[in-house]
């Protein structure tokens, strides 16, 4: 009887071990299966959101998931975009990164994203929706007021100015002009002739700029609110010789952008920091994967740079984003 | 509360026998191999962990070592070229020409070089590699190495990485190797600066090509601290990242921990020669780490593995020692129930063989010991059934009676009363309520009511004496050991005799011993009947009239009760008497 509680006892002992060892066999072995990111921006191919996917990239790159990089190649193309995101869905992503088109538009989209568990995380432009809560991307606000301090550096604070910005009713847009307004309202003697609204587009930016010049003959400055308008102000001003009597007060640094900075041509520049859009976005989406806390608002940052400061150490960072020199996308061909 | 649980416990222990051989063999044996195998688990697993670590170290400093050449050589040929291009510019006959296509050839070859400028006291462009549109607004003479060139034309500065400002349209990120070259015209020396412009993707190469783990990676800082290279500069530039580039800077070149990060890793610094860079290696320990909850979690499987092996055999191994062992054990347990019919097989290790066999023998006398009791006791009832049988013999009845009617005839009452006086006394004295034992006093009292029975038979035939130390009349003694001996005595000894016979009885003590002695002064025996009179059953030399009862019958009863070294001694001379001397323990029951 004994002998044979002893074996039972032992069988069952042999069976709890072999149990434990192929869980912990089972805990060793396992690998995690490959997280899939989608990252939909405003603009496939402009050079801002080029480094945007940089910065995704690395984070992809650093946390070992998958990026898949995407938008329209137009800004406008808002349907584009909700394409996009509900195709992102369709995959089953396991969260996407989204830079909106449009604030309203891509709400219903993103929530439909959300009702299926894939958390959404906005960066640069968010949408206006209480649920997604995460946003990613510069102070637009105050990269609004720094733009007005700069005007107020190069120009004076006496002057006569007209503002291109670009997308009524876009969150950045409206932000920046807060910003702005904040900042040149606290000085009486700046007079805002006009407010125009280029589209995102540098041709109607240029052609309005043409307009405008011949309008008004006096402006002192044209503030551009992002890289179209003030590329198409800068544009026109070449073409209609007011360089150096109209200046440029403008936003990000395209190559292009730079290329007048460095001639004189556009005065000063807010630049913001893409890279880091790119990165923190993918890096906090993975981190909403794993059901970790994320930050309701990051602000990337923004910085005033001009002819001179463009080259500090610290600055050439942030304006010419690096490579290794074999694929140089500040070379325009 | 702590009684029910130490009942509890004793009962476990009870239930599961935990003291027994087999469960003390597996438990030992259990105990020692689980010591056994701890120190040998724990003693691998430091083994592994340590030579792991050396190990990551001593093959991150060789893979640094190695880019740390590849570097130098690089770093070199950048020196070599430079060499080449300030030799043409100081030789005699310096030909422009001639060193544009040796610039030409040389960016052809080499990839790696974005631009070759030669630049005059003044800043103004001698000659550059790649010819195109100079950026107007960049003036060299306003550059810091530029100045500090001109002041020391000996020296050669690398510049950490900058967004190259040579052209109008084209702003790489460059590294830059910078000299200045002196040569005489006229006997006044002039000054020119050469710069090589570099981008990285060689130096990316030699750094990315190499692995130090999944997640380990290589950077080159300056002498200043600043990022030469980084595998993710773009981050490090974007403030997402940074190294603790500081701590690098100020190491001696070998291996270090650093945490900065909050991770912990190997950190290994070797210089660069020339540039007064420093490549510095990242290992993580984490992959160390894992490799190692790897290698702990194949440990604690075979660990466990061999506990249960272990138990397993140790059980059967105690089991196959302790089963003849517990086979012995029951066969004592019936042997403590009084089965002596048993015996154990012999088999199994030596000292259970032993064991064995002593309890056979053991058994087998035993058994053999109890038979003997046995046939003793039975005898010890026989003979004195016998000495019973002796007191009520029908013809000394007979005899007496006889005497005692011839006496009342005789108007002799008073000799009436006195055989009838001691013949009750004589009777009451042999059944003494069953007891086998009785005093001293008693047994004399016995003898001499025999004795006054036969005095009147006999008449004046014989007188005796008794001689008893008083002292020993409370001692005990197996009754009836006197009354044979003072029958034969009579019968044999004095009866036969013309004269007066005497009969002597002393009674003392011989150191342990009580010694009966009994005298005649009769005809003695002879040797040869003496010495069968202790041996043969006496009733044929007694013949009719007799007791029935002989020596042999006393004999064997007293040493059945005392053991072989009491009992008779009989002492006889013819013609001169018989002495038979009755020696029992002092201290008797």
């Amino acid at each position: 009887m004994r002998l044979i509680k002893n074996i039972s006892c032992i069988t069952a002992l042999l069976i709890l071990i072999t149990f434990i060892s192929g869980c912990l066999g089972n805990s060793i072995m396992k690998s995690e299966d490959q997280i899939h990111i989608e990252v939909i921006v405003k603009n496939r191919i402009a050079p801002f959101w080029t480094v945007v996917e940089m910065g995704a990239i690395a984070a992809g790159r650093e946390f070992g998931v998958n990026i898949h990089f995407d938008g329209p190649t137009d800004e406008k193309d808002i349907e584009e975009q909700i394409n996009m995101v509900q195709r992102a869905i369709d995959l089953k992503a396991d969260a996407i990164v989204l830079a909106a088109c449009d604030s309203e538009e891509l709400v219903d989209i993103a929530h439909e994203a959300l009702s299926k568990k894939i958390p959404v995380i906005t960066i640069d432009s968010g949408i206006n929706s209480q649920k997604v809560k995460s946003f990613i991307g510069t102070d637009n606000v105050g990269a609004g007021e720094k733009l007005g301090q700069a005007l107020v550096n190069k120009v004076g604070d006496s002057c006569k100015i007209v503002v291109m910005s670009f997308v009524k009713g876009a969150a950045s847009c409206d932000q920046r002009e807060e910003g702005l307004f904040k900042t040149l309202d606290m000085y009486e003697d700046i007079q805002i002739v006009d407010i125009i609204y280029c589209n995102s587009d540098v041709d109607t930016a240029e052609n309005l700029t043409v307009e405008i010049i011949e309008k008004y003959s006096d402006i002192d400055a044209i503030v551009g609110l992002n890289a179209y308008g003030t590329t198409g102000a800068a544009k026109a001003i070449i073409e209609q010789n007011k360089v150096g009597t109209i200046k440029i007060i403008g936003f990000d640094s395209t190559p292009e952008e730079v290329r007048y900075l460095e001639r004189d041509i556009i005065q000063s520049l807010v630049v913001q920091n893409p890279f880091s859009m790119g990165y923190l976005g993918v890096k906090y989406a993975f981190e909403a994967i794993k059901n970790e806390k994320i930050p309701n608002i990051v602000d990337t940052g923004s910085t005033v740079i001009d002819k001179d400061s463009m080259f500090y150490i610290e600055n050439q960072k942030l304006v010419f984003p690096f490579t290794d020199g074999l694929s140089d996308p500040t070379v325009i061909p | 509360m702590s009684g029910k649980v130490m009942g509890l416990l004793k009962r476990i222990h009870t239930r599961l026998r935990l003291n027994s051989i087999q469960n003390v063999i597996t438990l030992s044996f259990t105990s020692v191999m689980l010591l056994a195998m701890l120190i040998v688990s724990i003693s691998l697993y430091h083994l592994f962990s340590d030579s792991a670590e050396r190990n990551a170290v001593t093959s991150t400093q060789q893979i640094i070592d190695q880019v740390s050449l590849n570097l130098n050589s690089y770093v070199a040929e950048m020196m070599e070229l430079s060499d080449i291009i300030r030799s043409s510019l100081t030789s005699d006959n310096f030909d422009k020409d001639e060193l544009s296509d040796i610039l030409n050839v040389t960016a052809k070859i080499r990839k790696d070089i974005v631009t070759m400028v030669v630049y005059s006291q003044k800043g103004d462009v001698i000659i550059s590699n790649p010819i195109g549109v100079y950026n107007k607004n960049f003036e060299v003479t306003t550059q810091d190495w530029f100045i500090e060139l001109l002041n020391n034309p000996a020296n050669y500065i690398f510049l950490s990485p900058h967004v190259q400002r040579f052209f109008e349209n084209s702003h790489p990120w460059v590294v830059s190797l910078c000299r200045g070259v002196t040569y005489y015209e006229n006997e006044e020396p002039i000054v020119l600066v050469t710069m090589v412009d570099m981008n990285f993707s060689t130096i990316e190469q030699m750094c990315n090509n190499v692995s130090l783990g999944k997640r380990g990676y290589i950077y080159i800082i300056d002498e200043y601290g600043n990022m030469v290279y980084h595998p993710q500069q773009q981050m490090i530039y974007a403030g997402l990242k940074t190294e603790n580039a500081i701590d690098a800077l100020t190491r001696e070149p070998g291996s270090y921990f650093d945490d900065h990060t909050g991770e912990k890793r190997i950190m290994t610094v070797k210089d660069v020669g020339h540039s007064g860079w420093k490549i510095v290696g990242i290992s993580y320990v984490d992959e160390l780490v894992a490799n190692r909850k790897y290698f702990n979690g194949f440990i604690l499987l075979i660990t466990l593995f061999a506990i249960a092996f272990e138990i397993l055999a140790s059980f059967f191994i105690s089991a196959k020692i302790s089963r003849p062992i517990k086979l012995l054990e029951t066969q004592m347990k019936r042997l403590e129930t009084g089965d002596f019919d048993i015996s154990v097989e012999v088999k199994g290790e030596g000292e259970v063989k032993q064991l064995s066999k002593a309890f056979n023998i053991m058994v087998a006398r035993i058994k053999m010991l109890m038979e003997q009791i046995i046939t003793e006791q039975e005898e010890k009832r026989k003979s004195e059934l016998k000495a019973l049988q002796a007191q009520i013999n029908p013809h000394f009845l007979y005899n007496t009676l006889d005497s005692i009617i011839w006496m009342n005839e005789n108007e002799n009452y008073e000799g009436v009363s006195v055989m009838v006086a001691a013949l009750a006394r004589l009777f009451r004295i042999s059944l003494s309520r069953g007891n086998e034992i009785i005093s001293i006093g008693d047994e004399l009292e016995h003898v001499k009511s025999y004795l006054t029975i036969q005095k009147v038979r006999y008449g004046d035939k014989f007188d005796y004496s008794i001689d008893v130390d008083s002292t020993l009349l409370s001692r005990k003694t197996l009754k009836l050991i006197l009354q044979p001996i003072i029958e034969n005595a009579i019968h044999h000894g004095v009866s036969p005799l013309n004269e007066k016979g005497i009969i002597k009885i002393s009674v003392s003590s011989e150191s342990d011993k009580i010694l009966f002695q009994v005298s005649d002064n009769g005809y003695g025996i002879t040797p040869e009947i003496l010495s069968e009179l202790l041996v043969q059953e006496s009733t044929s030399y007694h013949g009719s009239g007799s007791s029935g009862v002989g020596l042999k019958n006393v004999n064997e009863r007293i040493k059945l009760c005392y053991g072989e070294e009491y009992g008779l001694e009989i002492l006889s001379e013819v013609d001169v008497g018989t002495t038979v001397n009755i020696r029992i323990p002092y201290n008797g029951l």
